[in-house]
């Protein structure tokens, strides 16, 4: 069901627990509401359910109870071919881990969001993942593995992935993570300008506070409960 | 599909040391098929295609099919419940009654080409000193040599020769042999109710059949008849049809026309007929066997691929691609190794096919003429190994392929 003038993201009562036979309440009734062109981080320390959060916003997981609405679409009983569609056209990951496929080339990589889709031929999405390469300035290393690439390069590669659809919203789980600071922070100033130029909606988890920092709203979680939402003074004003 | 194709196909690729081994497994599965299938089916259609060509394709007996009514039955006039444990040999003779008009019937039916009357009888073969038991047969050389082509078996003289001449006889190579005789010599046969009679020898003859090289007489049908004391019987009729496989149909309808036992070269030589049922099960269950083990190789492969994509394959489904998809990307991987299976697996049985052609062999079976393997190679037996090996890598490849499809990305995620 879809709701015409909803935000981009709105999460309510979101419950979620894990285990088989004894269940662990991960996440206790979350409302949360993000909003079209938003950059929104999700901060907390380890098992506070960031990612959990983060998974459920981004229809990868089902919700124990309540539910997620992405782009006013409500997510939680969407049979998993309508999920499959719904994050192949309008949502975006970035990991901690690349996640890229080492078979492949950088260009291939970015090149297989595109694949699946009936009325893309191969060579435009090649054309299409060059040139989303370019504006993160990787083109020259298109045609390389990613163990011929650094850290720093692959998690590029695996943002032009996560764009290439030109998805609404970007989910980014710790994707300076895996980072230095010099390769963060030109991680964050890709988010930025992103949210800045073509109004993307992006929700990130991070470790660092710095990050989150940056963002438009930092989420502070503690033990599966929202403990503070904070908005950075620089961006307040 | 271009999206599975190309994830398939680089993945295959990736790790082509590994895939290697599943293809081997496929080759030497469809190597196996085409090899055995050719020494087997080879083996069988010579052995058939002798048999068609030596013997006729029915022969009818002078046997009456009505049983014959005992001395009771007669005395009382109707059937009687009396049983006869043993009924003493009638002294009249057996034969084919009204040969001529039973001969002009049995060609008019559908599917015979043609129709031989014969005398056949033991009789005993001299020349000097030497004896050799043989079987005599009788027979009109040109329409015989219709029914059971033996122009093709004459080593010396021909079968004119044995038509014109009243006292000729046709003899085995190796019967002539081991009475020391050829062209133009004369020998004595005589039976143990006939008249002994001299011949010459105008044809020598070597079938490839041992037992008919060594024991096997042709005379013209008079010339029996006098030996073996038949006044002028006829006691057989063989038959030549022109599809051998319609025999068994064509005998039921023989018997039930003019009441003589009829046998099919299938009856004939049914004990061969189900070696050979037996050889193609057996030859089945081996190939199977192997394609199976081809399988195994494809499915413990595949499963150790699976296991070790499963982030791969949660990266593919965070990104919009379906169970199904990822099915189709670990099934086409499957399919791709079997065809690669097939491929090779069909060229390289195509040579050995070629290599065991020029092997000398001599073939069993009573046949003694020394000959290359028999292959029996149709393109059928390359579609069936397609068939097969493409189903052996669907089979084996989809249970991976099932797993594949289960990822849940949430849950590999979690993991990392």
């Amino acid at each position: 069901m879809r709701v015409e003038g909803s935000p981009a993201l709105e999460a309510r009562q979101l419950v979620r627990d894990l285990g088989d036979e004894v269940k662990t309440r991960i996440l206790h009734g979350i409302d949360l509401t993000v909003a079209a062109g938003e950059f929104v981080s999700l901060t907390g320390p380890s098992g506070s359910g960031k990612s959990t959060l983060l998974y459920l916003l981004g229809a990868l997981d089902r919700p124990t109870s309540g539910d997620v609405f992405v782009d006013g679409i409500a997510t939680a009983k969407l049979p998993t071919a309508e999920r499959d569609t719904l994050r192949g056209e309008r949502l975006g990951f970035v990991f901690q881990f690349h996640f890229l496929l080492p078979e492949f080339t950088a260009v291939e990589n970015v090149m297989i969001p595109l694949l699946h889709r009936r009325n893309v031929r191969q060579a435009d999405a090649h054309a299409q993942a060059l040139a989303v390469l370019a504006t993160l300035e990787m083109h020259e290393f298109a045609n390389r593995r990613p163990n011929q690439l650094s850290g720093g390069q692959q998690q590029r590669v695996s943002i032009a992935r996560a764009i290439v659809h030109r998805p609404k919203i970007l989910f980014a789980d710790e994707p300076t993570g895996n980072l230095d600071s010099k390769a963060g922070l030109a991680v964050m100033e890709i988010f930025e300008k992103f949210v800045r130029d073509d109004a993307m909606t992006i929700v990130m988890v991070t470790h660092e506070p710095s990050y989150a920092a940056r963002a438009q709203r930092e989420v502070k979680l503690l033990d599966g409960k929202i403990a503070e939402i904070v908005v950075p003074t620089h961006k307040a004003a | 599909m271009k999206a599975e194709l190309f994830i398939a196909a680089r993945q295959l690729w990736h790790r082509k040391m590994l895939n290697s081994i599943s293809v081997l497994g496929v080759m030497l599965g469809v190597l196996m098929l085409i090899a055995i299938t050719g020494i087997m089916r080879g083996m069988q259609t010579r052995f058939l295609g002798t048999i068609l060509e030596v013997s006729p394709h029915i022969v009818v007996y002078d046997q009456t099919l009505a049983v014959p009514r005992t001395v009771v039955d007669t005395l009382l006039g109707g059937v009687s419940v009396t049983h006869v444990s043993r009924q003493a040999s009638s002294d009249r003779q057996q034969q084919i009654a009204r040969p001529r008009e039973t001969l002009a019937a049995i060609r008019t039916l559908d599917g015979v080409t043609a129709v031989a009357p014969l005398v056949v009888g033991s009789a005993v073969m001299s020349v000097g000193s030497k004896e050799l038991p043989v079987e005599m047969r009788g027979i009109d050389p040109m329409v015989q040599d219709i029914v059971t082509p033996l122009r093709g078996w004459i080593v010396r003289g021909s079968l004119t020769d044995l038509n014109a001449a009243g006292d000729g006889v046709m003899v085995g190579q190796q019967l002539a042999d081991l009475l020391g005789v050829t062209i133009g010599d004369n020998v004595t046969c005589a039976s143990a109710r006939g008249v002994p009679v001299s011949m010459r020898v105008v044809v020598l003859f070597s079938s490839g059949i041992t037992a008919l090289d060594k024991g096997r007489v042709y005379v013209a049908a008079r010339l029996a008849q006098t030996i073996l004391g038949r006044g002028d019987a006829i006691d057989r009729i063989e038959i030549r049809l022109a599809n051998p496989d319609d025999a068994p149909a064509v005998t039921a309808r023989l018997e039930a026309l003019f009441g003589y036992d009829g046998e099919s070269w299938q009856t004939t030589n049914a004990s061969m007929l189900s070696v050979f049922v037996q050889q193609n099960l057996i030859t089945g269950l081996m190939i199977g066997a192997v394609l199976m083990v081809g399988g195994f190789g494809i499915l413990s492969i595949q499963i150790m691929i699976v296991v070790e994509k499963r982030r791969d394959i949660a990266l593919l489904k965070s990104v919009g691609y379906s169970s199904r998809n990822v099915l189709t990307i670990f099934l086409v991987e499957g399919i791709v190794v079997a065809i690669i299976g097939a491929i090779l697996g069909s060229i390289g049985g195509h040579f050995l096919l070629l290599g065991m052609r020029q092997i000398k062999t001599v073939s069993g079976m009573g046949f003694n003429k020394p000959s290359t393997f028999a292959i029996y190679e149709a393109p059928i037996v390359y579609v069936l190994a397609f068939v097969f090996s493409i189903s052996v890598g669907l089979l084996a490849s989809f249970f991976p392929a099932w797993r594949a499809s289960r990822v849940e990305p949430v849950d590999v995620l979690r993991g990392s």
